[in-house]
C-alpha cells in the first residue's frame, strides 16, 4: 500500500517533471521559429527582450536563489555595457568584441566580488544590502554623467561595434538581426540551463538552506559569506555580459541604462515572473516589456500610471507573480524554493 | 572665514532638511521597518500644497502650515489602503509603494504639468552673520528644523502615544495584550512620517524646483540617513544626517559637480560596512 502510494507519487512528479520539460520545450521552440513569421521590427524586440531577460535572470539568482535582494542590477549591467562600449571603440575591429566582452564579464565578477568580500564580510543583508545597491546604481549613473571625457556624459556614446571576430583575414560580424537573434537565444537558453544546473545540486541546496536561515546554516557548517559573495559574482558578471550583449546589438549606451529606473524595473520583471523560478525572469521580463511598449505606443505618458496601478494590483491579486499564478490554475509547475523575505 | 561661514551654514541648512525628511523615514523604516518607496512623493506633496498656496492665496505660510496636514492625510489613506495588508510582506511593500510613487508623480506631472512651480522667497533680505552675509530664509529653516524636531523627541519620549509607540515596535504582540491599539499607533505613527516629509517639502519648495519628480534624490537620502545614522533611534537621524549633509556640503565646496553626491554614497557605504548597526544605534 505504501509502496503503491509511493510510486504514484513518483508518477506524478514524474509526469510533472516531464510536462515542466515540454512547456519549456514549447517555448524555446516558438522563440526559435518565431523569425519565419515575425516582421524586422518584431524580432528587434524579442532580441532585446531576450538580453533583458538575461538581465532579470541574473537578478532571480541572486535574490530568488541566495536571498539577497539588489536593487542595483542595472549598475552591473551599465558596467558591462560601458566597459564594452568603451573597449570596442577604442580597439581594433577584428578583436575588440571579444576583448570587450571579455572584459565586462571580469570587470562585473570583480565588482561583485570586492563588494561580496566588503559588505557581504561584515554582516550586510537584506532591507541593509538591498539600499546599499540602491546606492551603488546613484552612484554609477553619476559617474556616468559626470566623467564625460570617458563616458559621453548624458549624451552617451553611439558608433558601438556590434560582436565580431576576425579570422583568417576575414570578418565575422553579427549585424544581421537574424544571427543577433538566434546568438542571443543560445545565449539566453544556456545560461537559464547553467543557472538552473548550478541551483539543482549541492551549491543549490546550500543557497537555499542560506537563504531560508543563515545562522542555521553556519552551524551546519557552511560558510555563508563565501558561499553569498560567490552566487553575488555570478550574477554580477552575468549582469555585466547581458549589458555588453546589449550595447553591441543597440549600438548605443546611455547613462539611463544604468539608472535606477532599470534598476527597479528589473526588480519588477524578477518579481512578476515569479521570484526564484529562473524561466519566470524571461516571461516576466517579456511580459512587462511588451506591456509598456504596447501602452506607450498609444500613449506614452499613461504608462508610468498604469504600471503603478498594475504593481498595486498586483502585490493583492497574484502576490506571487505568474508562474504561480499559473500553477494555482493547474498548470505543472513546481512550488518555487525561494530565500526568505528579508527583514 | 567666509567661505567657512558661508559654508558651515549652507551644511545646516541642508542638515535640518534631511532630518526633517528623514524623521518620518526613521519613524516608518527604522522603526516600522516598512521599505516606503513612496516617502519621497510625501516631500512633492508638501511641496506642491505650498507652491499650490502661493499662486491661489499668495501666502506661502497658509501652505506651509496646511502641508503638514495634507501630507498626513496622504499617509493615513496609503496606510489604509494599502501598507496595512502588507506589515508581514516587505517584499510587496516594496512593489505596492513603488507603484504608489509612480502613480502620484505622473498624476501630480498630468495635473500641473512637468515644469516646475515657482515659490518666490517668503522672507527676502540677508542677515549679516559674522562678516557675512546670509539668506534670512534659510536661517528661519535651520531653526524651524530644530523647533520641529524638539518637540518630536519630546513627543517620542514625554507623551502617550510615544509610549505606544516604543511598545509597539519594541513588542506588537506584548504591546497589544497590555492595551495598547497597535494598528492604531501604526496608523498615526505612518501619518505623522508622511506628514513631516511633508512639511519638509514645503519648506524646500522656496529654495529648490518644486517638481513631480523632486522626491527621488531624498528617498535615497533619507534611507541613507537612516541607516548611516542607526535605525530607530531619532538621535540616529541627526548623526546620520549630519554625516551625509556635511560631508554633501564639504564635498560640493571643494570639488563641484554631480561628483560630491557619489563620493557621499560612497562614503555612507562604508559607513555601513563599519558600523552596520549605525554610528549611534538606538
Amino acid at each position: 500500500m505504501i509502496v503503491n502510494f509511493v510510486q504514484a507519487r513518483a508518477n506524478t512528479l514524474n509526469r510533472g517533471r516531464s510536462a515542466r520539460f515540454l512547456i519549456l520545450i514549447s517555448l524555446v521552440t516558438v522563440v526559435a521559429v518565431y523569425p519565419s513569421w515575425g516582421s524586422y521590427y518584431g524580432l528587434t524586440v524579442v532580441r532585446d527582450g531576450l538580453v533583458l531577460g538575461i538581465l532579470a535572470l541574473s537578478l532571480d539568482f541572486l535574490w530568488g536563489k541566495a536571498g539577497l535582494p539588489s536593487f542595483g542590477h542595472a549598475a552591473f549591467f551599465g558596467l558591462g555595457g560601458y566597459i564594452y562600449g568603451i573597449i570596442t571603440l577604442h580597439l581594433d575591429p577584428a578583436f575588440a568584441s571579444i576583448v570587450g566582452v571579455l572584459a565586462a564579464v571580469v570587470a562585473g565578477a570583480l565588482v561583485g566580488l570586492v563588494l561580496g568580500l566588503f559588505l557581504l564580510r561584515a554582516g550586510v543583508r537584506g532591507a541593509l544590502f538591498l539600499i546599499v545597491t540602491v546606492a551603488l546604481t546613484q552612484i554609477s549613473h553619476q559617474v556616468a554623467t559626470s566623467w564625460s571625457s570617458v563616458t559621453g556624459g548624458d549624451s552617451g556614446m553611439i558608433g558601438i561595434q556590434p560582436l565580431g571576430v576576425g579570422l583568417f583575414s576575414k570578418n565575422f560580424v553579427l549585424t544581421d538581426v537574424l544571427g543577433q537573434y538566434y546568438f542571443v537565444l543560445a545565449v539566453a537558453v544556456g545560461l537559464l540551463g547553467f543557472v538552473w544546473w548550478i541551483c539543482r545540486g549541492r551549491y543549490g541546496r546550500i543557497l537555499s538552506a542560506i537563504s531560508n536561515d543563515e545562522h542555521r546554516a553556519q552551524t551546519l557548517g557552511i560558510n555563508t559569506t563565501i558561499q553569498l559573495t560567490t552566487a553575488l559574482t555570478v550574477s554580477t558578471a552575468i549582469a555585466a555580459l547581458a549589458g555588453a550583449l546589449y550595447v553591441s546589438m543597440a549600438g548605443f549606451m546611455v547613462p539611463d541604462l544604468i539608472g535606477l529606473v532599470l534598476s527597479i524595473e528589473v526588480v519588477m520583471w524578477v518579481l512578476v515572473g515569479s521570484r526564484g523560478s529562473l524561466i519566470g525572469a524571461f516571461i516576466g521580463t517579456f511580459f512587462v516589456w511588451r506591456l509598456s511598449q504596447e501602452v506607450s505606443s498609444f500613449e506614452p505618458r499613461l504608462w508610468p500610471l498604469i504600471i503603478g496601478a498594475f504593481f498595486i494590483a498586483m502585490v493583492f491579486l497574484f502576490p506571487g507573480g505568474l508562474i504561480e499564478l499559473a500553477r494555482k490554475a493547474g498548470l505543472p509547475f513546481k512550488q518555487i524554493r525561494k530565500g526568505r523575505v528579508p527583514r | 572665514m567666509e567661505t567657512f561661514v558661508v559654508g558651515v551654514l549652507s551644511a545646516l541648512s541642508l542638515i535640518s532638511i534631511l532630518a526633517l525628511v528623514s524623521v518620518g523615514m526613521a519613524i516608518i523604516f527604522g522603526m516600522m521597518n516598512v521599505i516606503n518607496l513612496a516617502h519621497g512623493e510625501f516631500l512633492t506633496i508638501g511641496a506642491y500644497t505650498a507652491a499650490l498656496m502661493t499662486a491661489l492665496t499668495g501666502s506661502f505660510w497658509l501652505g506651509l502650515l496646511l502641508a503638514p496636514f495634507i501630507g498626513a492625510a496622504a499617509g493615513l489613506l496609503l496606510e489604509v489602503s494599502i501598507i496595512r495588508y502588507l506589515y508581514k510582506r516587505p517584499i510587496d511593500t516594496i512593489i505596492a509603494t513603488f507603484g504608489v510613487s509612480l502613480v502620484l508623480q505622473k498624476a501630480l506631472e498630468l495635473i500641473f504639468g512637468p515644469s516646475p512651480i515657482a515659490v518666490g522667497d517668503p522672507i527676502p533680505g540677508l542677515i549679516e552673520i559674522l562678516g557675512t552675509s546670509y539668506p534670512l530664509y534659510r536661517i528661519f529653516v535651520i531653526l524651524f528644523a530644530l523647533a520641529v524636531l524638539g518637540a518630536l523627541v519630546f513627543g517620542y519620549r514625554r507623551t502617550n502615544l510615544g509610549l505606544d509607540l516604543r511598545s509597539a515596535i519594541q513588542n506588537p504582540d506584548m504591546a497589544a495584550a497590555l492595551g495598547v491599539d497597535v494598528a492604531r499607533t501604526y496608523r498615526i505613527a505612518f501619518a505623522t512620517g508622511a506628514g513631516l516629509a511633508a512639511l519638509a517639502g514645503a519648506l524646500i519648495a522656496p529654495i529648490t524646483a518644486t517638481v513631480p519628480g523632486m522626491g527621488l534624490p531624498y528617498l535615497i537620502k533619507s534611507f541613507f540617513v537612516v541607516i548611516v545614522g542607526g535605525m530607530g533611534s531619532i538621535l540616529g537621524v541627526v548623526t546620520g544626517s549630519t554625516f551625509i549633509g556635511g560631508l554633501e556640503t564639504a564635498f560640493s565646496i571643494e570639488v563641484g559637480g554631480a561628483f560630491p553626491q557619489a563620493i557621499v554614497l560612497v562614503l555612507a557605504i562604508i559607513a555601513v560596512r563599519i558600523r552596520p548597526k549605525g554610528l549611534t544605534p538606538a
